[in-house]
């Protein structure tokens, strides 16, 4: 391997890499990191890169690994402090109903036409970036990568109920910071 | 009737089909008289489409000192 071909590798993937990180750990320095585990993996197994996929592809084939690990990773670490039930942050009231303050609105956006879609994207972002890091992690194996939640149980090593009540909360507190920050400006 | 709270975690069971017969019908009772929750659903099934398209509308980008340092790191290694 030639000093060529290490800053192509950086100049060539390493902010779509870096992108695609980014939303799901919601954590720059996190990000940062795959990205570079990621280099060094391909770079020290580049003789087993048979190149039945482009060199792009196989780097984010090792970039989602990498990224399934990392939360496998702090799930361990986190998983002592899970909720079974969901600790109510006043979104219901005592009856389960919704409280007057918590109550979806109406969103004056027409989300299909007007959403000034970059912008749109970053408020998104930041209130993804507000749920805790279970919460997170949860949210984006099945709304980013699209896993069953069998599979991100069985990953993350958490059961059913404690899945449904993340994914419950991580909606639930998502939707409020979305209203509040985009669709009611 | 199922609650409010209830009906907003159902939506998410029905994704990816975990309701029963039964739950099925409670929650389509829910929302057909429950102003809140349909809203809900429908803002949930937008933030859900939209949450996936998440890194096409980004322009982060590592630093040139990041990515001298990645760099370092390949040759080094």
């Amino acid at each position: 391997m030639t000093q060529l071909n290490a800053t192509k590798w950086v100049n060539d993937y390493s902010d779509m890499l870096y992108r695609y990180a980014l939303p799901r750990v919601n954590d720059t320095e996190a990000a940062k990191d795959l990205v570079q585990e990621t280099f060094l993996a391909a770079w020290r197994n580049y003789e087993n890169f048979k190149g039945e996929i482009s060199e792009k592809n196989w780097l984010f084939t090792i970039l989602k690994n990498k990224i399934i690990d990392h939360f496998r990773k702090a799930s361990t670490r986190l998983t002592e402090s899970l909720p079974t039930v969901a600790d109510d942050e006043s979104y219901f009231d005592n009856s389960d109903h919704w409280t007057i303050t918590s109550a979806p609105k109406n969103w004056n956006t027409d989300t299909d036409t007007t959403i000034n879609r970059k912008e749109f994207y970053e408020v998104l972002y930041k209130c993804k970036g507000k749920l805790n890091e279970i919460q997170n992690m949860v949210f984006t194996m099945k709304y980013l990568d699209g896993l069953e939640s069998e599979d991100i149980c069985k990953e993350l090593n958490i059961t059913a109920s404690n899945y449904w009540v993340l994914i419950h909360r991580a909606k639930l507190q998502l939707r409020a910071c979305l209203e509040k920050n985009w669709f009611n400006l | 009737m199922i609650s409010c709270k209830q009906a907003t975690d159902y939506i998410s069971r029905r994704e990816e089909s975990k309701l029963t017969f039964r739950q099925r019908w409670q929650l389509w009772q829910h929302l057909a008289v429950c102003t809140f929750c349909r809203l809900f659903n429908k803002q949930n099934k937008i933030f859900i489409k939209n949450v996936s398209h998440l890194h096409e509308h980004t322009d982060a980008a590592l630093t040139s000192e990041q990515k001298e340092s990645l760099i370092a790191a390949l040759e080094s290694s």
